[in-house]
């Protein structure tokens, strides 16, 4: 449908666009001190503060592209560290505002690349890159149920963000929060969570420290067991359950939770470990883009071991330097035949020629 | 000629090629921060020269404005075209995960195709470089430059035929990958309609490329200037013209130059990884210059570095040749190096003696191994 005025526009669009490719934009766009992209979603810190010990808080300004969030939700976002741009996923631990403002928190990790990065060298006016949000852990329109809510450590971030959406929405159900960390000092938002419990009936707040006697009435001492569970949540039967923190954490509450309430969701915060496999073991490869699952055997060029499938990728010198088949890989560990290196890391340009699987991977084939 | 390089051992070679690989492995761990800021800056030169250029070429009737417009829009060009695409293009900043700065989805500005450039450049070039029948940038299927190369009447016109190619370089490139020869070589008639049939095929998304290309110097840009479009105009064709003989001139330097050598077809049989690194070398050529020249050259000026270590940022090179120099000379290999002016006037020298036939011609010995590629390197 192209009216007298479209027309021209579409006109102009078609002729002129091409002219302005998406990176020239986005260069004059950062040269000016716009966040302003063609295509992709950046964020500007806007401020930095102190969470905890360990933990900060930043909040960011995304552009245009970001499309929006839920409670619950997490982005990945992007840092240039080194020269390098590398990957993570945090949480967003705020509710969704009319100035799309987010806020995230960031515990920072021994020896961690990017939470050291965002922890102590990521300053106010840096720009980072996002993803658009994703994640499961949402809360419904209607709550049909009491809520319990289990964090651990830096898990507290999305069950955060839905603590923050159940005060906006004036507590509809009852709401319990216990929240595990070693130490008192590594305990996030607790003057706002204690102002919350103090203002709200409805939301019983519990801390649970590890590492740490007992001094306060709204404090656990203890890792997660059946007594405690009892304890805060003898209706446990009567409540959803959402579980956030190490993968261990959450194995464990789904241990003792599942099958007494009513619905048991939660999401693990560690990282796949990528166990290496024995040499010439065999690996999976999912083939994301063409949906297939091949098994080969580790240690080999990976063009070689798909050719020997029968799957035929771009190749071009089999040597490592025309970088033909280059292709992307989402997750899993390789090695670099030709210099031995290894690379858990996702890459957008996996020379499959000269790489080898070395635990199962997901590649963009 | 200079000296003839010295004939290797099997286990001469083998420890040639070790050597290599433990300065390319040094240098990989070392990439970082600096190698980004220098990709950075590089981009932001391109862009800041375009749009100065541009902008100066729309106060061209004032002859300063043309002349210092025509340069700036060429100089970015010329940067854009060598030290940025051709390099990002071979996937030298792809540690960095910069969507901008992908070896496999840069686009850049000229007419060739991005996409026939990477198979014919960075695989065929790359791969086979300066053997016979095998890597086509030998001549470009139009100039004889070898005496290894068959003679050809066509070729009595060489010395016209490396004017017309450098002035119409970006076009002639774009073109490189139909090799248009195929048609006027065509044995039977039979030949030529499958040849023309296959050429019309593939020039579609060149011409589209072109057609881009052309649209955007000679019309829009021009346009924009009104009653001046004249001025515009020919400031662009300044511009491509410059970055034509530039880019070409370097090319010519890079593999044409008196003592590089080509290579039969049976010296791909078994090679190792030693032995590419060793045709690698004595195919190219480097030139030395200032540190402007080896900009804007793309550092191709380190064609031998280039050859050895086409992922590596070009900005390495010039710290790489120190070494590869030295492991040259302990291998008593000749490292082909000299002024910018005296390699290009050995590569005249060839375009002219390649116009007329000679008696046929060996070749060098050429390196032979056991053996193959991948597989080798899971050994290693
Ligand atoms: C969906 C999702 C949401 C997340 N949300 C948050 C969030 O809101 N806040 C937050 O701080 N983190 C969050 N994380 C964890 C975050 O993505 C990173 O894994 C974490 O910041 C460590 O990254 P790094 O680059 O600093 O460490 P790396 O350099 O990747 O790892 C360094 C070392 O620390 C270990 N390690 C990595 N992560 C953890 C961890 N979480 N606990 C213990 N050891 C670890 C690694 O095994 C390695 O040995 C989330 C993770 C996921 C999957």
């Amino acid at each position: 449908m192209s009216s007298p005025v479209t027309r021209p526009l579409r006109f102009l669009r078609r002729t002129l666009g091409p002219l302005v490719e998406p990176a020239v934009f986005d260069f004059w766009s950062r040269e000016l001190g716009s966040t302003a992209s063609r295509s992709r979603i950046q964020a500007r810190v806007v401020a930095k503060r102190a969470e905890s010990a360990r933990a900060v808080t930043l909040e960011l300004q995304p552009n245009r592209r970001f499309e929006g969030f839920l409670p619950g939700q997490h982005v990945n976002i992007t840092v240039e560290i080194d020269g390098r741009r590398v990957t993570r996923s945090y949480s967003l631990t705020g509710v969704p505002r009319e100035d799309d403002r987010l806020s995230l928190t960031v515990q920072q990790v021994e020896g961690g690349l990017v939470s050291g990065h965002l922890y102590t060298d990521c300053r106010v006016g840096d720009v980072v890159e996002l993803g658009a949000a994703f994640g499961e852990m949402t809360l419904p329109e209607i709550l049909p149920f009491k809520l319990l809510l289990l964090a651990a450590g830096s898990g507290v971030t999305p069950l955060m963000s839905l603590v923050r959406e159940l005060a906006q929405r004036g507590m509809p159900v009852d709401t319990t929060l216990v929240y595990w960390a070693r130490h008192r000092a590594d305990l996030c938002f607790v003057p706002e969570l204690k102002a919350l419990a103090a203002r709200e009936p409805k939301f019983n707040l519990r801390f649970a420290l590890t590492g740490d006697a007992v001094t306060g009435t709204d404090e656990l001492r203890g890792r997660p067991s059946r007594e405690l569970l009892a304890d805060v949540a003898p209706d446990l039967s009567e409540r959803a359950v959402y579980a956030c923190g190490p993968a261990g954490f959450v194995a464990e509450v789904e241990l003792l939770a599942r099958t007494q309430a009513r619905s048991f969701q939660s999401e693990a915060f560690t990282p796949p470990v990528f166990a290496p496999v024995e040499s010439q073991s065999e690996v999976t490869l999912m083939l994301a883009k063409s949906n297939r699952v091949v098994r080969v055997a580790s240690g080999q060029p990976l063009l070689a071991a798909l050719e020997a499938q029968g799957i035929k990728p771009p190749s071009g010198c089999r040597m490592g330097i025309c970088n033909t088949c280059a292709c992307g890989k989402r997750d899993g560990l390789t090695r670099n035949l030709k210099n031995g290196g290894e690379n858990a890391e996702p890459e957008s340009n996996l020379r499959i020629c000269i790489s080898s699987a070395q635990s199962d991977l997901t590649l963009d084939l | 000629m200079n000296t003839p390089d010295r004939k290797l051992s099997p286990a001469e070679i083998e420890s040639f090629g070790a050597e290599l690989d433990a300065l390319r492995a040094r240098i990989v761990a070392d990439l970082g921060e600096k190698d980004a800021k220098y990709i950075k800056n590089i981009v932001r030169t391109v862009r800041y020269t375009e749009v100065a250029g541009r902008g100066l070429l729309y106060a061209g009737m004032f002859p300063p404005a043309f002349v210092l417009g025509s340069v700036l829009l060429g100089f970015s060009k010329i940067v854009e075209n060598m030290e940025l695409g051709h390099n990002v293009m071979h996937a030298q900043y792809d540690w960095m995960n910069d969507p901008e700065l992908n070896g496999q989805t840069y686009e850049w500005d000229t007419s060739c195709t991005s996409d026939n450039w990477r198979k014919t450049h960075n695989y065929e070039h790359h791969t086979y470089t300066n053997v016979m029948g095998k890597d086509h940038d030998i001549g470009y299927g139009v100039l004889r430059l070898y005496p290894e190369q068959k003679w050809e009447p066509r070729f009595l016109a060489n010395p016209v035929m490396a004017l017309i190619l450098m002035t119409f370089f970006q076009h002639l490139l774009a073109l490189q990958s139909l090799e248009l020869e195929r048609i006027v070589g065509a044995k039977s008639k039979e030949q030529r309609k499958t040849e023309l049939a296959r050429v019309k095929k593939d020039i579609k998304p060149i011409w589209k490329k072109m057609r881009k290309q052309l649209f955007k110097d000679y019309v829009f840009f021009p346009a924009l200037a009104g009653p001046f479009f004249p001025i515009v105009f020919a400031g662009n064709v300044a511009a491509n013209l410059m970055r034509n003989l530039w880019s070409s001139a370097v090319i010519y330097c890079g593999h044409f130059t008196e003592d590089a050598e080509v290579f039969p077809i049976e010296s791909l049989e078994n090679e190792t990884r030693g032995h590419w690194y060793l045709r690698q070398m004595r195919g190219s050529s480097n030139f030395t210059g200032t540190k402007l020249m080896h900009i804007m050259s793309g550092n191709l000026s380190h064609q031998i570095e280039h050859h050895l270590f086409p992922d590596i940022p070009g900005r390495r090179y010039a710290e790489m040749s120190v070494e590869v120099r030295r492991i040259c000379e302990k291998y008593g290999q000749h490292y082909n190096s000299a002024p910018m002016a005296k390699q290009f006037l050995g590569v005249w020298k060839r375009i002219f003696r390649g116009a007329l036939p000679n008696k046929p011609t060996r070749f060098k010995a050429a390196p032979a191994a056991n053996v193959e590629r991948a597989e080798e390197l899971v050994a290693a």
